[in-house]
């Protein structure tokens, strides 16, 4: 949520340090369900293939939709002639953009321009220009290709660096020079800092465009009846989907209903309703029955909403002694075709730059650019990680300029618990030194840095995310999280029901985990209902990391509930005030004497026989939180995540591929709920974080259309490509959270690319200043510097050709 | 992404199948494995009216040594067959680990080698090592069998000598050599499922320390896969050094052509070449297996 006020003033000084008002740590952490490696709750499902996808969905009468895409970058549409389609036996429906509301809508309320089908202009490769419903798939592939579309081809914009051009075609007529989101935020005085600092230097970096490439393709199968419209969906939120489909149709919320099924990964691409929502929606109105629709690989490429490509410029003065005086970022962003989520990815690139090092003084400015290629949108670590790794990078720079160590740089600077970043982010809990200090020392950085062998180096990098975003993506006042228990009426189960959305991250566990510590239960009597707009209360779903915290406070407050009642229950039953009793993994006792017990089923049970059912109830809303001025609410959070990467790498010197031998990720993220979830995140993330250090880019021709889009050739690394993995934690409590928790998810994303370049860099004393770090642009990167020592470099273009 | 209309046919002798074949027409196709010709058909590369599969020519499984003409691979044997083959590893151990560094698991226990020949692709990661050891191939039709030296084999990029509307490969012979020594080196941009950027394969006969006789042949960096006879030459009857073998490996660059595309520019995939020669010829000669 974006306020609109101009405010980009400077803002008054602000003060550096503070106390937390919130929970205290308690002395006492003799935990019956939390901080256990407890058994996913779906793993049973999931391994013997019982798990019931979306995809896997199947209703009488069902019939198959796809969506006709656009095969240009820019055209005019002139005309579409569906007739032979609807000619085409097993042919439902065919529709357009005549045929559905034209209203704009995006995730992002300060930039809806997306139609459900393209009406005057396509925008890229993959733009939606109609669609069909058929009696089998098959059918669907026949009708496409009989829809007869005629275009007028346009100039298109492809180099995001020239959107801006004067002379650059307008993709959004709104939106003059191309122009989606512009950033200018100052704080503090950087012109002061650079003039105070002994040292100023300026680098330059350059991203990657990259997919979140989830397993399972996106999918959705939409029943339109009696005026109710109920859409099951591969989503990674059921509320947001819901909150668009009913304001597009001009439905009340309650006659939309979204269910999540099993879901194969989103990390970010499944958090907006798409084309085969909308579309899918409208087919089965038209046909009175449902509809499935769903991407191929491909078509999950061309729909994107992966992670934007940055140019990213830094300026950092420094002290002799590497103390950072001020920052001015000065980035730009390829934001493809649509905003999608891009104007919080736009503002969290810079946002998010502040929190592991502590300096007063700062500027951001950004400008994400319309191009004429598929949106980009939020992707695991949202806009931060490409900032991040050029940040990383950047210190390493400057690190070696001044001959100062580079964990030796990151501890001078590193932040410290109770302080607020100069865009006023309030950071209780932090961790960053012990964080910093147990990498160093589980890697032996002492022992290696400057010390191993030829073409082997180490290298170091931090990061940190928000444990759920402070304000929701549309502006409402409605709580983050709720939570509802009820327990069964002879007390041998209880049922969590949530709005939270486990999308294989195991969201459903660790909330049931909670809810069994909250209640006194055990974990393996709890069942649980999500992620269901009807019957499960509202919760904004999986991202932003905020589902441990925010729907966690929410689970937690509704365990209290039951607790309580159960206990006055149990009081009465045993003649004792409630007060003196308590309950653990379900037995009930009294503190001073353990032996007058009883269970909790039985309580349980006579409660309902007498007071009908046991149920709890809870709700989360964070404080207020960030400042004023423009765009402040975008990376404010109750509770920030900090992390520290180390990681050994081996190149070789001819072909310049790098072997990543070792990463040693340490944690600071508060109390753990499920240590082998948590640490499975880890491995995870990082896994997400090498694969766009290395090997991930989407590529596209001259002509804008993608050149790998399949799993063959936009490479994922594979197991046999993972280094060891040495995932550590640092001892902390956040008074924010229950229990003392914040988030993991996402933060161990980061570090990881500025973490490999800077292992290159210590290895070879090359930097590869852009990402990813092929082993090609190592090569040359290699080649450039024996060639500026003055090495003979064979020239292998220049060779005797035996060919004729 | 949906496969068109075809006829299936799945005959159980070599003989039915050819009659087969040409009964159908130009635009039938047989079918090994399918990891090519699916993935083709589902792109809307190709439309054979009908597919001939060979699943029941058990025949054509099969990998046997024969004392004359060598070792045996029959066209239908998967990648997988073929390194795990306690007779491959024995006799031609540099092939079973080829066909291990080929895709990943799951297309080895499909794809053939019939497949991975008659496909052609300049990256195919089998023919480099087969050329190497101077394989051939038996071609069955209707009126006879013919035999192709595997070098000579490849025509063109996706074209090669079989006549596809009247011939099956059915075996691949590796016959029996003085080689002492051989490799295949694949330059991928992951550890699975990666085609070759380049593919170098290298056999060499050594008496001591000095080059009898010396074949490499490269992947993935020209029309074909393609010998690097200039780079043989450098070696044959030379005591061996890493001088020699580098400069091996630049005669080896002048051997090929290869174009820039996504996975790589043309200046590096030479540089590769350059490397992989290198390195190739001293595994071949240090590792003491063929
Ligand atoms: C994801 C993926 C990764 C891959 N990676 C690699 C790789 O790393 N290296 C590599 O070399 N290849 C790779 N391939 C290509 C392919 O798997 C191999 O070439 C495989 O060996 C093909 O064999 P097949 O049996 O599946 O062929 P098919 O698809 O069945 O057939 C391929 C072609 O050969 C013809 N044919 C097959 N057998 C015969 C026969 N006996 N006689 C006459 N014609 C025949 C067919 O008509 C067809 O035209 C990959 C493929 C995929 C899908």
């Amino acid at each position: 949520m974006i306020p609109s006020t101009p405010a980009d003033q400077k803002p008054k000084s602000i003060p550096r340090a503070y106390s937390h008002p919130g929970l205290p740590e308690p002395a006492d952490k003799n935990y019956a369900v939390i901080g256990k490696s407890k058994p996913k709750i779906d793993a049973r499902e999931k391994v013997t293939g019982q798990a019931r996808y979306t995809a896997d969905l199947k209703f009488p009468n069902m019939l198959y939709g796809k969506i006709l895409t656009s095969p240009h970058a820019h055209a005019r549409i002139l005309s579409i002639d569906t007739s032979e389609a609807e000619k085409i036996p097993g042919v439902k429906a065919v529709i357009t953009h005549k045929d559905v509301p034209t209203l704009k809508y995006g995730i992002a309320p300060a930039r809806w321009d997306e139609n459900i089908f393209c009406i005057e202009t396509v925008k890229f490769v993959g733009d939606k220009v109609a669609a069909v419903a058929c009696i089998d798939e098959e059918t669907c592939y026949k009708a496409l290709k009989a829809i007869k579309v005629e275009y007028e081809v346009l100039p298109a914009v492809l180099d995001p660096l020239h959107a801006m051009d004067a002379d650059a075609p307008q993709i959004h007529p709104e939106y003059p020079l191309n122009k989606n989101t512009e950033i200018h935020q100052n704080f503090g005085d950087v012109d002061e800092a650079f003039r105070k600092a002994d040292y100023v230097r300026t680098d330059f970096f350059i991203g990657n465009r990259t997919y979140q490439a989830p397993l399972e393709p996106h999918t959705a199968t939409s029943i339109w009846q009696d005026g109710k419209l109920t859409v099951y969906s591969s989503t990674q939120s059921p509320h947001y989907f819901q909150y668009y489909i009913a304001r597009e149709f001009g439905l009340p919320m309650g006659n939309v209903r979204v269910i999540k099924t099993y879901v194969g990964g989103g990390f970010g691409g499944k958090l907006e309703p798409t084309g085969l929502e909308f579309g899918g929606a409208v087919l089965a109105r038209l046909t009175g029955r449902p509809v499935k629709m769903f991407y191929d690989r491909a078509e999950m490429f061309a729909h994107n909403r992966g992670r934007h490509r940055q140019y990213m410029k830094l300026t950092t003065g420094v002290n002799a002694d590497g103390r950072i005086l001020g920052v001015h970022a000065d980035f730009i962003m390829d934001g493809g075709a649509y905003t999608s989520l891009g104007i919080a990815s736009a503002y969290y690139a810079g946002a998010m730059l502040t929190l592991t090092y502590d300096f007063e003084n700062y500027r951001f400015d950004m400008n994400r650019v319309y191009t004429n290629l598929p949106a980009c949108g939020a992707q695991r670590g949202h806009g931060a990680p490409q900032p991040r790794y050029a940040f990383e990078a950047h210190l390493d720079n400057i690190a070696k300029e001044l001959g100062i160590d580079p964990m030796e740089i990151r501890l001078r600077n590193a932040r410290k618990p109770n302080t607020i970043t100069p865009n006023e982010f309030v950071v209780n809990s932090c961790e960053m030194v012990a964080c910093l200090e147990q990498a160093r020392d589980l890697s032996g950085w002492a022992d290696k840095k400057g010390k191993l062998p030829a073409g082997r180096g180490i290298g170091v990098a931090t990061g940190s995310f928000v444990s759920g975003a402070g304000y929701p993506i549309y502006r409402t006042d409605l709580p983050q999280a709720a939570a509802m228990i009820k327990v069964a009426e002879d007390g041998t189960a209880a049922t969590l029901y949530t709005g939270a959305t486990d999308i294989g991250q195991g969201s459903d566990t660790v909330l049931c985990q909670m809810a069994a510590e909250a209640m006194g239960y055990t974990y393996e009597q709890m069942k649980i209902v999500a992620a269901d707009t009807e019957t499960t209360p509202h919760d904004f779903g999986a991202y932003a990391s905020r589902q441990t915290l925010m729907s966690g406070a929410a689970v937690k407050e509704a365990g209290e509930e039951v607790r309580k009642q159960l206990l006055d229950m149990a009081g009465e039953m045993l003649g004792l005030p409630a007060e003196q009793l308590d309950v653990r993994l379900g037995k009930i006792s009294a503190k001073e004497n353990p032996e007058t017990a009883l269970s909790f089923e039985e309580a349980a049970r006579t409660f309902f026989v007498k007071k009908g059912p046991l149920m709890g109830r809870g709700s989360y809303a964070p404080p207020k939180l960030g400042g004023k001025f423009k765009g402040a609410p975008v990376g404010t959070s109750p509770a920030y995540s900090f992390a520290a990467q180390v990681s050994e790498v081996e190149i070789d010197e001819e072909t310049g591929v790098v072997t990543v031998l070792d990463v040693w990720d340490v944690h600071d993220c508060g109390q753990v709920i499920n240590p082998a979830l948590l640490h499975a995140q880890v491995h995870g993330a990082l896994y997400m974080g090498m694969g766009e250090s290395i090997w991930e880019e989407v590529r596209f021709d001259a002509k804008g259309k993608i050149q790998n889009p399949t799993l063959g050739e936009y490479r994922l690394p594979t197991a046999l490509d993972m280094p060891r993995v040495h995932s550590s934690l640092v001892p902390s409590y956040e008074p924010a959270g229950p229990w003392g928790v914040k988030e993991v998810g996402e933060g161990a994303t980061l570090p990881t690319m500025g973490c490999f370049r800077n292992a290159i860099f210590d290895a070879m004393g090359v930097s590869v200043n852009s990402l990813p770090l092929t082993p090609e642009k190592v090569w040359a990167a290699l080649r450039e510097k024996r060639k500026a020592n003055g090495e003979d470099v064979w020239d292998p273009l220049a060779c005797e050709c035996f060919l004729e | 992404m949906f496969l068109p209309d075809f006829d299936y046919y799945a005959p159980e002798s070599l003989t039915e199948a050819i009659g087969l074949l040409m009964q159908l027409g130009p635009s039938a196709r047989v079918l090994a494995g399918g990891t090519d010709i699916l993935v083709k058909m589902k792109s809307g590369l190709l439309a054979p009216s009908a597919l001939v599969s060979l699943k029941n020519l058990h025949e054509l499984r099969r990998i046997r040594w024969d004392a004359d003409r060598g070792l045996v691979i029959g066209a239908l044997a998967t990648h997988n067959e073929i390194c795990n083959s306690a007779v491959v590893q024995e006799r031609f151990l540099s092939l079973a680990e080829a066909a291990h560094k080929l895709a990943n698991n799951q297309i080895r226990n499909r794809g053939t080698i019939g497949g991975n020949l008659v496909n052609a692709i300049p990256s195919a990661d089998l023919p480099p090592i087969l050329i190497a050891l101077g394989a051939y191939v038996t071609l069955k039709g209707s009126d006879g069998s013919r035999t192709l030296p595997v070098e000579c084999f490849f025509t063109g990029v996706s074209r090669c000598a079989l006549e596809p509307e009247r011939e099956i490969l059915t075996e691949v012979v590796i016959p029996p050599q003085e080689t002492t020594g051989s490799t295949y080196l694949k330059f991928g941009l992951r550890q699975s499922g990666a085609l070759a950027v380049v593919g170098v394969a290298a056999a060499v006969t050594m008496e001591g320390d000095v080059v009898r006789d010396a074949r490499i042949c490269l992947g993935a960096v020209y029309k074909t896969p393609t010998r690097a006879i200039q780079a043989e030459q450098i070696l044959v009857g030379k005591r061996w050094n890493n001088n020699l073998l580098e400069e091996a490996g630049r005669a080896a660059v002048g051997c090929c052509l290869p174009i820039s595309d996504i996975r790589g520019s043309a200046e590096y995939r030479r540089d590769l070449v350059r490397i992989f020669t290198r390195r190739a010829l001293k595994c071949a000669i240090t590792k003491g297996h063929v």
